[in-house]
């Protein structure tokens, strides 16, 4: 394919050249203005289809160049060539201009100030007449001369498609090239491109200004081909079919916007002998065109191919499983320490005078209960929170905060509790990017991302992390664990001094988080400054070298492991009296209800890659039923595909006889299947009372009273009843979400992870509320981390383990069972 | 699903495709007469009366033989949208690709402008009915070969300041200015107008066309000591400046530029709109010619949306547009074929017709491309929902 | 210059209330389902067209004709969810922005085939007479002091209904939490398309309010609805009473200069303020700072 884009473009650039003398002037005219649309199209691409911003001001850059050109002609007496470049200059400058307030902002914010300035600019024109004629415009533009009989729409079409190769080409080079990675890595994850030292704005900024300078070299040959420039020509209305160029072509793809172009240059052509129904019948066919392929038509052609395709995609280039010795230099590194480090957001102290090292060799845990400030500390080292107080060094050098780029490319790396990852980039091109360290090299150039050199060093540090996938796959296709993987490799790739990781084993089995104890290990003995957030205690004691303990944003207790377990303080604060001593596991009576909820060999997922690999759960009228399982067993997934928010790809469910799969999640309540998800999920800006009565809102009938069942249930719902949810402790925020979900008058009350990030107090408090509906005969499935505590609580358990059903039984035989250990507590 | 739906709509985009009227060959040898007008969009109602009024001449003449001896003529019409650069590319499609005898065109000054050089260069008669400004026909180049049957705003604004001085004994010109070209061509043509007298105009101002609110810019005219409103605009924005006189309890004498008869304005601008008096090149009010009373039946006939005078809206584009095509017409004849620059002399050569806004006697020379000139012109004002001449009501 | 000012504020403030209920449409919609009808202005045109062919044409008594008018509008706001923005937002597509365009422009020249190109006037007892305002020798149509004040009781209305009914809860909850609100049992693909009726309606009460002022035709909202644009996002996209304040704002801001440097320069300091705030605040005068989140 790729090969053979450029003799066919070659191609068609002869062809149309020819064509340039031996058709009429007409369709000379329309010609050039395809390639001058084409031209804007190409350079709309590098912010549309390469960092992701919209603008809907191209035509004010359109007329900038426009007029530089006809100004500089027909009053300074200019030939038309310094004019041209002359007018490119001035829309690349005023990109820059428009950059610095654009950039600050986003998506609809960022569409109204390019919309904004596309007014200024047409306005601007209108009232500096003595400079721009004013509403009549200029006349009398000098054209240039190529060819002594050549007219001047063939001079300016050979220009204009000569313009448009060579931006085709300048293109093509920069979108495979360091700056185009870089583009497409900031428009994936700002966040994550800053933390391989790549600065958002400064690549933001070069994108805009490319893409201004290619509307002016566009706009400066209109204005000879046209022979006039009035504001009315500028008008906004121009701007949108810029953005529909590239739109209906495809973004981000090299020859999107010309095609793009030609159907919008030659259909209103076309449509002409409509008269007065061209622009009625144009607005229709746009229409049309968009719902045929809303992904432009080179999206349309590619998802075409793709279904005659499907299924011979070759595998290649997995990489080598050789953990070999670290592809970053041996070299001596140095070590972070944080002085007096405080943080206070809006009032609040999440961080006060944290002092602690993180020396080179060695991990560092830093470790606390929810809340406790552990991602704060790290959000203000890498540079993503400027700390209220403090400050922190890397070796001798004092960081200064503000800029995480700046930071990154000092040395320190970081990664992220929800993999960020360069998702549109492939694996190996995220690694590639990374050990750029910022540093792109020249617009176009390739060298430092595509490089054997880099290429294969990419190769080794994905290795030496343990992936072993595709290395040509892009990043969003990848599973969790690998995710955590190729974003090791990444921060790795910058040869850092420290990396820094929160919480790496979240989502990983067992047998994951250990190799990846192996993993920090491996990076710390290669002289690396290891720190890490971490809630798996195990792998904390296992891997640290020193232990950090904060609680409410102060330094609890800090040393080697062990002294940090005996550590009295630590016990009581974090990991809490009770959580030592078993529950008791009460013995029940089976119940003997009739079966209520019946789940039959239900498959979902996400992508390609199942997540529930044939799961069946039977649930009797009245029983509570736990499901236990590791992180990542697909617990959650299993809910919500239950409730309806993730589709099934197969299987059944039933409520009481009545099939339930294929129903939509509001058909679902109203069956009475109803979940209370992961975090809490209330309506924060509600106030307690309409969070509650919405559960109401399928059988609004008894709502009120109700209502005060639910302040009778969870009294210390009653005293917040006019807060807003938002303001809530994490702890009333679940009781809140209990209550609004009894509210919906469920016939089976799913819980997923109601205990999660709560105090060991309002843990308590909350189970013996559900004790209390248990003991009302609630049908209630409940998922939680805390093993033993739901086990206290439930009839019955199942163990589910990789998407599968591993174990079932009584509470008390779950309770007793092997399975149940190796699954869900692991190993120790 | 998704595959069924996609084939669905472009199954529909092929049958939208396809019920597109492509126009057929056509078999016998009419003589086009292209147009270039505004068909949709704010001056969209002006472009409709140019349709018309070329459209009527048409009809008429190809029932009477057609020209050159029993060829038809057709009219081949392409929308502006207002916008110069699309008047452009129509004026090149017209001239290259339908290869049209005349170019009739210019609703907007600035679309006008654009198409002279090109209609010059491809020496193509180029027939204006309306856009009034002055370099259209006074472009410099030599041969030249824009003709224009319309009001001249230069001629115009000369008309407004000596009726205005004549009639109501205004000292103080305050200029009120829609805010586009033709305002500002306009504001030209009034500061030159004034200046010719030994007068500057007592303030200035623009306004913009879709301005509900007016006040401020009449405020400042009336602390600025005008006597006079000098107004151009569109029937809306003229109409706004109405009410907000109204809201001001400012009687003060408006002469206007043709903008109010673009549309009911009574009915637009409410009590007071009688008070502005402005310059027309024909009325369908009062007492009609033989030819005035043949057009409004024939409109009548044509067209289900007239039924009589008052429907008639921009009389200036129907009437200026009807009496260009059959002067069109008769140079064809005089050229005896359809070579640009035969007809370009056939204009020359015609000597006497009797059309609808006049007589016309040698109306085209080498040196004059306007056929109307200030003596054409009538003022008028609305009384009711009927643009009357001024005084005819008594 | 009093004289001058208290008129530049009354019109001010009756232009920014009709910018600020068109902008609230904006953040409905965006609110609920983060999309927008980029071509608004259509739907107020719509508005006042269909409100000018039941009550002149047709005849209708207003009662009768507005209602009708604002049920059409309604219709027409969940035409456009369907049509122009549901089949791209299911796709993951983006160009809803442009699809939104052009339906606006079918519609906008449908109109101007039917309705005709002549730009009309709806007349109305309010809008003829002025009435004398403070002894300043200034007369103020009343429907110029009544515009606001509808504006005003409009969006104190929809925040009651948002506050106090099943279904406006319902919108507010889908706007915070898509998920959550599903698992309460509201059908979102409902509340989506109520909220583009819901938009449509507004912008077509707009377009109905300041129709016997200006004139009716088929382009009468274009501007219009890119002004009401930048007021919605000027006022924070995602704060009701922020938008409608930055509406009134805007429209002082507007009357205000061409009061004081006529009309010329108006568009060039309107937007040109509205980069400066932007660049000030980036998520609007009103919007609230999203906590970046790491």
């Amino acid at each position: 394919m790729k090969r053979l884009s450029i003799p066919a473009g070659l191609a068609v650039l002869v062809a149309a050249l020819v064509m340039v003398f031996f058709l009429n002037s007409y369709y000379v005219y329309v010609l050039a203005t395809v390639a001058l649309v084409a031209t804007v199209g190409v350079g709309l691409n590098v912010l549309l289809g390469l960092t992701g911003q919209i603008s809907f001001g191209h035509v004010g850059f359109y007329a900038i160049g426009a007029y530089t050109v006809a100004i500089l002609t027909s009053q300074a007496g200019w030939s038309f060539w310094p004019a041209w470049l002359a007018g490119a200059l001035v829309a690349t400058a005023a990109g820059l201009v428009l950059a610095l307030p654009a950039l600050r902002v986003k998506g609809p914010y960022l569409a109204m100030i390019t919309i904004a300035f596309s007014f200024i600019v047409q306005h601007a024109i209108i009232e500096m007449d003595g400079l721009t004629g004013g509403q009549n415009g200029i006349m009398g533009i000098a054209a240039p001369v190529l060819g002594a009989d050549w007219s001047i729409e063939q001079t300016v079409a050979v220009l204009a498609l000569l313009t448009l190769a060579v931006s085709l080409l300048a293109y093509a080079l920069l979108s495979r090239g360091t700056w185009g990675a870089a583009m497409r890595a900031v428009k994936d994850s700002e966040t994550a491109a800053e933390s391989v030292g790549l600065g958002p704005l400064v690549i933001k900024t070069v994108a805009f200004m490319v893409s201004a300078g290619l509307a002016g070299l566009a706009g400066g040959l209109f204005a000879p081909l046209a022979g006039f420039v009035t504001p009315d020509t500028f008008s906004f209305m121009q701007s949108i079919l810029f953005v529909l160029v590239v739109i209906v072509g495809g973004a981000g793809s090299v020859i999107g916007p010309v095609i793009g172009a030609v159907i919008l240059g030659v259909l209103p052509e076309l449509l002409a002998t409509l008269e007065a129904y061209r622009l009625l019948f144009f607005g229709g066919l746009l229409l049309v065109v968009l719902l045929v392929a809303p992904n432009g038509l080179i999206g349309l052609a590619k998802d075409l191919l793709a279904m005659v395709r499907r299924g011979d995609r070759p595998v290649r280039g997995a990489a080598p499983a050789t953990a070999g010795a670290p592809s970053f230099s041996n070299r001596p590194r140095r070590g972070l320490s944080l002085s007096g480090l405080s943080m206070t957001f809006g009032g609040v102290r999440a961080v006060s005078d944290l002092s602690m090292t993180v020396p080179p060799a060695a991990v560092t845990s830093l470790i606390g209960p929810n809340g406790a400030g552990k991602t704060t500390v790290l959000n203000m080292v890498s540079g993503f929170y400027p700390p209220t107080g403090g400050h922190f060094s890397l070796g001798d050098r004092r960081l200064s905060a503000g800029r995480a780029f700046r930071i990154a490319r000092h040395g320190v790396a970081r990664t992220y509790q929800t993999s960020q990852l360069f998702d549109t980039l492939s694996v190996a091109d995220n690694v590639a990017l990374a050990g750029c360290r910022g540093r792109l090299g020249n617009l176009l150039g390739a060298r430092r991302f595509l490089s054997t050199a880099v290429r294969q060093r990419a190769e080794a540090l994905l290795a030496f992390c343990g992936y072993q996938g595709d290395l040509d796959v892009p990043a969003s296709q990848l599973p969790h664990v690998d995710r955590r993987l190729v974003e090791i490799a990444r921060a790795l790739a910058t040869d850092p001094d420290a990396l820094l990781l929160d919480e790496p084993a979240a989502g990983l089995s067992r047998e994951d988080t250990d190799r990846l104890a192996g993993l920090l290990r491996a990076i710390a003995d290669a002289g690396v400054a290891v720190m890490v957030v971490e809630h798996d205690m195990e792998l904390v004691m296992k891997v640290s070298d020193q232990v950090v303990v904060l609680d409410t944003g102060r330094l609890l207790a800090a040393g080697k492991p062990e002294q940090v377990r005996a550590d009295p303080a630590v016990r009581r604060a974090y990991l809490g009296e009770d959580l030592d001593q078993a529950r008791p596991v009460a013995e029940r009576p089976p119940r003997t209800g009739p079966e209520w909820l019946g789940v039959n060999n239900l498959v979902a997922g996400y992508g390609a890659e199942p997540v529930l690999h044939g799961i069946s759960l039977k649930v009797r009228q009245g029983e509570m039923v736990a499901l236990l399982g590791a992180n990542g067993a697909g617990k959650s997934t299993l809910m919500r595909t239950l409730a309806g928010l993730h589709p099934a790809q197969a299987g059944g469910v039933h409520l009481d006889g009545q099939a339930l799969d294929k129903m939509p999640a509001e058909a679902i309540v109203r069956q009475g299947l109803v979940l209370v998800p992961e975090g809490r999920q209330v309506f924060p800006e509600l106030s307690v009372q309409d969070n509650i009565r919405l559960g109401a809102f399928l059988c609004p009938g008894d709502r009120e009273a109700r209502l005060e069942e639910m302040f009778e249930r969870f009294p210390r719902l009653r005293e917040r009843r006019h807060q807003r949810a938002g303001l809530l402790s994490g702890g009333e925020q679940q009781m809140l979400a209990v209550a609004r979900g009894l509210m919906s008058k469920p016939r089976v009350l799913l819980l997923d992870e109601p205990s999660l990030g709560l105090a060991p107090k309002i843990i308590d408090e909350l189970f013996a509320a559900l004790d209390q509906l248990r003991r009302e005969n609630m049908t209630i499935v409940l998922v939680d981390q805390m093993a033993a505590l739901a086990l206290s609580l439930a009839d019955r358990a199942y163990v589910i383990e990789g998407g599968r059903v591993m174990a079932e039984g009584s509470a008390r035989d779950i309770a007793a069972s092997p399975e149940l250990a190796d699954a869900y507590l692991g190993a120790g | 699903m998704l595959r069924i739906s996609r084939v669905l709509v472009a199954a529909a985009f092929t049958a939208l495709l396809a019920m597109l009227p492509w126009r057929a060959a056509v078999a016998a040898e009419p003589v086009k007469i292209g147009l270039i007008t505004a068909l949709s969009g704010q001056s969209a109602l002006a472009g409709q009366a140019i349709s018309r009024g070329v459209q009527l001449a048409i009809d008429e003449i190809n029932a009477n033989g057609g020209v050159l001896g029993g060829r038809e003529l057709v009219l081949v019409r392409r929308d502006d949208e207002s916008n110069p650069a699309k008047g452009v590319v129509a004026a090149r499609e017209l001239i290259h690709k339908e290869k049209v005898a005349v170019l009739f065109g210019g609703l907007d000054t600035p679309v006008a402008l654009a198409i002279v050089p090109l209609a010059n260069q491809a020496k193509m008669p180029f027939m204006d009915p309306w856009a009034a400004g002055t370099p259209i026909t006074k472009n410099g180049a030599d041969p030249n070969f824009v003709f224009r049957v319309s009001a001249m705003d230069e001629l115009v604004d000369v008309a407004m300041v000596e009726y205005a001085q004549k009639n109501f004994g205004s000292e103080k010109f305050g200029l009120l200015m829609i805010n586009n070209p033709w305002g500002e061509s306009n504001h030209k043509g009034l500061v030159a107008a004034l200046d010719a007298k030994g007068m500057k105009p007592a303030g200035s101002e623009k306004f913009d066309g879709d301005a509900i609110d007016v006040v401020p810019q009449l405020t400042r005219l009336r602390d600025a000591g005008a006597d006079t409103i000098a107004l151009v605009g569109n029937v809306g924005p003229s109409a706004q400046v109405v009410k907000s006189l109204r809201r001001m309890g400012w009687d003060v004498p408006i002469v206007s530029h043709w903008g109010p008869a673009g549309g009911r304005f009574t009915e637009l601008a409410g009590p007071g709109a009688e008070k502005v008096h402005f310059v027309q090149t024909y009325s369908f009010f009062g007492d009609q010619s033989p030819v005035g009373k043949k057009v409004i039946a024939a409109l009548t006939d044509k067209y289900d949306d007239i039924n009589g005078p008052a429907d008639i809206t921009p009389a200036v584009g129907v009437a200026n547009a009807y009496d260009a095509m059959h002067l069109t017409a008769l140079a064809i004849d005089n050229a005896g074929s359809t070579d640009g620059e035969a007809i370009r002399e056939g204009y020359f050569e015609i000597d006497t017709y009797p059309g609808l806004i006049k007589t016309y006697k040698d109306p085209f020379s080498k040196e004059q491309h306007d056929a109307l000139g200030p003596q054409d012109y009538v003022w008028a004002q609305f009384i009711d929902n009927r643009i009357v001449p001024v005084g005819l009501q008594d | 210059m009093d004289t001058q000012l208290v008129s530049a504020l009354i019109s001010g403030l009756g232009m920014g209330s009709m910018y600020g209920l068109m902008a609230l449409g904006f953040y409905i919609t965006f609110a609920v389902s983060g999309t927008v009808n980029f071509a608004q202005g259509s739907s107020m045109m719509l508005g006042a067209v269909l409100c000018y062919t039941f009550a002149q044409t047709l005849g209708w008594p207003i009662w009768l004709a507005v209602p009708v008018a604002l049920a059409l509008c309604a219709l027409y706001g969940v035409l456009v969810e369907r049509l122009a923005v549901r089949p791209f937002v299911r796709r993951g597509s983006d160009a809803w922005l442009m699809s939104t365009v052009a339906l606006g422009i079918v519609l906008d020249n449908v109109v101007m085939h039917t309705f005709g190109k002549e730009p009309r006037s709806l007349p109305s007892s309010l809008a003829v007479s002025p009435v004398e305002v403070g002894g300043l020798g200034l007369g103020v149509y009343p429907l110029q002091l009544i515009i606001p004040l509808v504006g005003l009781a409009l969006a104190a209305a929809l925040h009651l209904v948002a506050r106090r009914t099943r279904w406006g809860s319902a919108l507010l909850a889908t706007s915070q939490n898509r998920d959550a609100a599903r698992l309460m049992g509201i059908p979102i693909s409902r509340a989506v398309a109520g909220a583009f009726a819901l938009s449509t309606v507004l912008a077509g009460v707009a377009g109905m309010l300041i129709a016997p002022l200006a004139n009716v035709n088929s382009d009468m909202g274009t501007l219009f609805g890119l002004k009401a644009f930048s007021v919605a996002i000027l006022g924070g996209i995602t704060s009701a009473w922020g938008v409608m304040i930055a509406g009134l704002l805007f429209g002082l801001a507007e009357s205000l200069i061409i009061m004081s440097l006529g009309s010329g320069y108006t568009h060039i300091i309107t937007f040109g303020l509205v980069i400066v705030a932007l660049a000030l605040r980036p998520n609007g005068l009103f919007g609230r700072a999203e906590v970046k989140k790491v």
